[in-house]
């Protein structure tokens, strides 16, 4: 599968008003979404594992299959991804957190939520470095995804080489217009992100407060993507890129959607 | 506009002297009017009154006046007629500067020939050369005390005159801008109207100057959504119009009818009387039920082209759907205002409540199906791919055909039974059955995530089963039928299951799937009929030793069950034969003498004993023996 | 009888130029009725008009500036010209000719008349008054429209009464949004607050000084919206993103901090 994509930055006081256009545009309400992703990379070289995952009940055969191809391939950084809701953050308010001074244990006293990391599902999404040098003026890369299974994934993604860098939490909202899927997001952090970033994905989640942007300012990042099952037809690639330029056109006077860096969506791992 | 003061822009006109005297007016007056006999009091005070109005400039604008009454060419012709005007003063007023241009170049083209010259017309240079023109100053001798006072009037007549030119202008303006405000306040006004009801107003996507207002479905097929929008404009007076461009005006809808045995038995409601359907609001809700109306007959006949399968034809404006052998409905698409077609001769108004019934479902079954293109819209989409997205035909027709033919399908069951059961009431026998039509409806759980609506809604559209259940006469038999409807997915149709439970006939296993009605009622009748004949065998069992009248008492045993044949064997030579047979009408057993156990030789000798028989009906009222009380009698063990 | 000074060549030089720019503009104007069809577009029509009449009124201004040269001024041919070939003298008569033309003539035939209907003598007085009307008008007229609010979204009492209260039906907010987005919202503001995403344009009239006519307008962005709770007030600040777009990005994909470049 391939995606192509078109991205604009939006600043913060632009959010609010930007949902409306795109409600209205696409003619939907938005569809929150919060999802935990997780970076991992490529550590030993491909062609090396043949493990096969312990708790894989729940990963289909095909997606299976498709997962080795994927993890074997080369050496990248994929991501992990998990849906959360609202609901599953911790409880702990600020108020509690300045009562206590150890954090850790204010936090796991006063959280209620339901979050139950062994019962997290898990998606694999591989993406390859956008191509080079097309003419066209999109984002275009190869993709797949595949579900793991669900709980624990860094003992699976480390029998398949692939060790835990960094992790963080996505929030925004998707609209869906025709074919391609609008995200306009931003990547939130975890309260003390380097002492986690070692070890490994956190098993429970902090209040939803307590996450800050990454952005500090609070802009947000729109997305328009769209995919297209066979790359090589070029016909199906043009008019997906038609389609990503109509709604840049529609889009002209709110934001500025435009091709990516490509550098800044390098998953080679070095 | 409160604070309102008058200015007079005009300029006051004194009285007028009469300077003209009677003979000249006479005169006038003839030239004018013709001969006196003519003139009367009316018409002079039209003329007045025409007069009054008239503007000073009048002589000029009069011709524009009727303009508005002359149709395009005329005033095609009346602008060129314009325009030549316009060109020919400018071309005078050019002609005179060009004379005014000559005679100052020339006079300079003494002193300063160089710039004169530049200015001079060609055809000056040729007639006079440079130079040629004298000039000096003198003392002209001093004008006229009566021509200056001749100046003065005819400046003071122009500026009268231009000042209320200008008055009647601007009056003009202010009067045009007023009315223009108005229209434009009761316009706005009135789109706010809209607006407020909860409308959604939005410019045109065609017309960036244009307000429109948005009735249609956002999830109707793209050509009725696009339909879904009208222009609001303005009339000259302000008030609202709502333009939906080409498209007809006609309120239409969907017509419901039922044929009952070729012939019309209900119609459902076609005009419904909107309340002031001639305020914008009315209008609104006409075309955007117009617009509903016409995506339903344009989906129901789409869906119906698959249904030819299941005897779903489709005619240019009509399409017709069987429901049961004897009852069909018929859809088409109506104007409202036309009333009461000639076609329908309607013979009853029996089914009115049925028809009504079915226009409501399908529209509700459309909106459904908008809600679920709403759904599958707002998921992320699957990759592109060269295939195009097949757009299902929607679930109208099929899920009300269905449940009618359910309702058919499950009646004529259950009226069978109450028939069979009456007869066996009638005959002494206790047997009963329950149905439950409709089984698999069940109202919906709460589901946070689906409106309620929409899972009450989904039921319909899954494939419907009815149960009956029953006990048989022996003990521990039952039955069971399961009524399934199915005409969305294949296998479409209504099928019958049926299981039995008979104890004493571990054998029969009735067909799993029965398409037909009468089959299904034949195949219960003959389970029941087996049953009659368990009982009246095992009647026969009980006896020999139970009662005292165990002696001369026969006892029967089945022959051939599935016939309905028992025999019963006599020490003393009175063998006899009984026929059971069951229909919905009736129970009829007979019995016949059967000697000896070689049935070979028992033909002649059978007929000096008489055959009896019984038949048992529903509805007779004469009191018979019971079923068992004729067994009891008939098994005598005598001839 | 004397000979011209050089400052009344110099005037009768002025009139030369005046009369070849009012030649000029009613040559550009029917050159432009010539070339279109049916008529120029009225906005030029009436521009050129302009300009002619504006001609007209120089030259006019002129003339009666410079009535007493002009009018003691005697043309006559030198006696080089060259008289003797009739078409000459025919050329001469009609520059020299001092009688109006007769649509001329019946212009002021009509002006006459008109002054006659409106009653005679009686001076000047009635003029007068009009045209101190007309003098106080146009004045008067700016002044009133001083005092309106062109081209903003509220009327000027819409505004003292508070706009809070004035009933639009405009007001855009999405349908079964959550309580977040609705607060972010958060409108506050006072009058001439700064650069807010609600703002509207509100225009002001002055007039020019100096000229009596003319207005200028300006334009001020005043917060729309009446002050209503403390809300967010801060997140709807302008502020640009400080990490641009790739940096994101590169850290959704690696986990690099922008700050660690």
């Amino acid at each position: 599968m391939h995606e192509l994509l078109l991205f604009a930055s939006v600043p913060a006081h632009q959010h609010h008003e930007l949902l409306q256009q795109l409600a209205g545009l696409t003619a939907m309400q938005p569809r929150h979404r919060l999802e935990r992703r997780l970076v991992f990379k490529a550590y030993r070289k491909p062609g090396l594992v043949t493990t096969r995952v312990g708790a894989s009940q729940d990963v289909q055969g095909a997606d299976l299959q498709r997962l080795n191809k994927m993890l074997n391939g080369g050496m990248y950084y994929t991501q992990v991804v998990g849906p959360v809701t609202k609901a599953d953050f911790g409880a702990t308010s600020l108020s509690a957190m300045s009562a206590s001074h150890d954090a850790d244990v204010s936090m796991s006293g006063t959280d209620q939520s339901s979050y139950c990391y062994e019962n997290q599902p898990w998606k694999l999404e591989f993406r390859d470095i956008p191509e080079a040098g097309t003419r066209s003026a999109v984002t275009t890369r190869l993709m797949a995804s595949a579900s793991l299974p669900k709980g624990d994934i860094a003992v699976p993604m480390n029998a398949w080489g692939y060790s835990f860098v960094t992790e963080y939490m996505v929030e925004g909202d998707v609209f869906v217009q025709n074919d391609i899927v609008i995200f306009l997001h931003r990547v939130l952090l975890y309260p003390q992100a380097e002492s986690q970033d070692l070890h490994g994905p956190r098993r429970q989640l902090p209040a939803y407060h307590e996450l800050t942007p990454l952005e500090r300012t609070g802009s947000y990042v729109l997305q328009a993507a769209i995919t297209v099952q066979d790359g090589s037809n070029q016909e199906m690639m043009k008019t997906a890129s038609q389609h990503l330029f109509g709604l840049r056109e529609q889009l002209k006077s709110a934001v500025r959607l435009e091709q990516a860096d490509r550098l800044s969506l390098d998953t080679r791992a070095k | 506009m409160s604070d309102s003061f008058t200015l007079p822009l005009r300029p006051l006109l004194e009285k007028r002297e009469r300077p003209d005297t009677l003979p000249q007016e006479i005169a006038q007056i003839n030239a004018q009017y013709g001969s006196f006999r003519d003139v009367t009091e009316e018409s002079l005070r039209a003329t007045i009154a025409e007069e009054k109005n008239k503007d000073p400039w009048a002589e000029e604008d009069e011709a524009e006046k009727p303009a508005a009454e002359v149709d395009t060419t005329e005033r095609m012709d009346q602008l060129y007629k314009r325009r030549a005007e316009i060109t020919q003063f400018a071309m005078q007023a050019h002609m005179e500067a060009l004379f005014a241009l000559d005679f100052v170049s020339l006079l300079l083209s003494k002193h300063t020939p160089r710039q004169a010259e530049l200015s001079m017309s060609a055809y000056l240079k040729q007639v006079a050369p440079l130079g040629s023109l004298n000039a000096e100053i003198v003392n002209p001798p001093p004008k006229s005390e009566a021509a200056l006072q001749d100046i003065k009037t005819v400046s003071r007549g122009w500026r009268i005159q231009n000042f209320n030119a200008a008055a009647n202008k601007l009056l003009r303006s202010a009067t045009r801008l007023e009315t223009e405000v108005a229209s434009e306040t009761k316009y706005w006004d009135e789109v706010l109207a809209v607006k407020n009801k909860g409308w959604k107003v939005c410019r045109l996507p065609r017309d960036r100057q244009a307000l429109g207002v948005q009735y249609g479905f956002l999830e109707a097929t793209p050509i009725f959504r696009d339909r879904g929008l009208a222009a609001l404009r303005r009339a000259d007076d302000g008030s609202l119009l709502l333009d939906k461009g080409l498209i007809p005006q006609k309120i239409r809808t969907v017509r419901v009818r039922v044929k009952t045995q070729g012939q019309f038995t209900g119609c459902s409601k076609v005009s419904w009387s909107l309340t002031n359907a001639d305020s914008i609001e009315g209008r609104i809700l006409q075309a955007r039920d117009t617009v509903y109306e016409e995506e339903l007959f344009h989906e129901m006949v789409r869906e119906a082209r698959i249904m030819g399968s299941q005897g779903v034809t489709t005619r240019q404006n009509l399409v017709q759907v069987p429901v049961s052998e004897e009852q069909e409905v018929l859809l088409d698409l109506v104007d409202v205002d036309q009333g009461e077609p000639a076609d329908t001769e309607s013979l009853s108004n029996e089914h009115d409540t049925l028809a009504d019934a079915v226009a409501h479902s399908i529209r509700i079954l459309l909106a459904y199906a908008h809600r679920q293109n709403l759904r599958r819209r707002t998921q992320p989409p699957p990759p592109l791919t060269p295939k195009r997205r097949h757009v299902p035909e929607y679930q109208l027709l099929r899920p009300v055909m269905a449940y009618l033919q359910h309702t058919a399908h499950v009646r004529s069951l259950e009226s069978f039974m109450g028939d069979i059961v009456g007869v066996l009431k009638a005959a002494g026998l206790r047997c009963g059955f329950t149905s439950a039509p409709f089984s698999s409806v069940r109202l919906p759980t709460v589901h946070a995530s689906v409106p309620k609506v929409e899972t009450l809604v989904k039921q319909f559209l899954m494939p419907f089963e009815s149960t009956f259940t029953g006990n048989l006469l022996t003990p521990e038999s039952s039955f069971c039928v399961k009524v399934r409807t199915n005409t969305v997915s294949p296998p479409s149709g209504t099928y019958f299951e049926i299981t039995v439970n008979l104890p004493h006939h571990p054998e029969v296993k009735p067909p799993s799937r029965i398409g037909l009605p009468t089959e299904a009622a034949a195949a219960l009748a003959h389970f029941m009929l087996l049953d009659i004949v368990t009982t009246i065998a095992n009647k026969g069992v009980k006896s020999p030793e139970g009662t005292d009248a165990g002696k001369g008492v026969l006892s029967w045993e089945a022959a051939y069950a599935h016939h309905g044949e028992l025999r019963a064997l006599s020490g003393s030579g009175n063998n006899k034969k009984m026929k059971v047979s069951l229909s919905r009408e009736e129970l009829t057993v007979q019995t016949y003498p059967l000697r000896g156990v070689d049935v070979s030789g028992s033909a002649e000798k059978g007929k000096t004993a008489n055959p009896r028989s019984q038949s048992w009906r529903a509805d007779s009222s004469e009191s018979r023996p019971s079923l068992m009380e004729f067994v009891e009698e008939v098994s005598q063990d005598r001839p | 009888m004397s000979s011209l000074t050089p400052d009344q060549i110099k005037t009768l030089e002025q009139s030369r130029q005046r009369l070849v720019q009012l030649t000029h503009s009613l040559a550009s104007l029917i050159t432009s009725l010539n070339q279109s069809d049916p008529l120029p577009s009225w906005t030029s029509l009436q521009s050129q008009a302009t300009i002619i009449s504006n001609n007209l009124l120089t030259i006019s201004d002129h003339l009666s500036d410079n009535r007493d040269l002009l009018a003691t001024l005697v043309a006559y041919p030198s006696p080089s010209y060259p008289s003797r070939n009739p078409a000459n003298t025919v050329a001469l008569e009609q520059l020299l000719r001092t009688k109006l033309d007769p649509r001329v003539e019946d212009w002021v035939a009509r002006g006459r008349k008109a002054a006659g209907a409106a009653g005679n003598g009686n001076g000047l007085d009635d003029l007068g008054a009009l045209a101190e009307l007309w003098d106080w008008a146009p004045v008067e007229a700016n002044q009133e429209a001083r005092r309106r609010n062109w081209g903003g979204n509220f009327t000027l009492e819409e505004r003292e009464q508070g706009v809070g209260n004035v009933v639009t039906g405009l007001r855009r907010v999405l349908e079964d949004d959550d309580d977040d987005s609705e607060s972010e919202e958060g409108e506050s503001g006072e009058e001439e607050g700064e650069g807010e995403p609600d703002e509207m344009e509100i225009v002001g009239v002055r007039r020019k000084s100096g000229v009596g006519q003319g207005l200028e307008f300006d334009i001020a962005p005043v917060s729309a919206t009446a002050a209503s709770g403390p809300g967010h007030a801060g997140q709807q600040k302008v502020v640009a993103p400080v990490v641009p777009l790739d940096e994101i990005l590169r850290f959704m994909t690696v986990g690099i901090m922008p700050s660690q470049r």
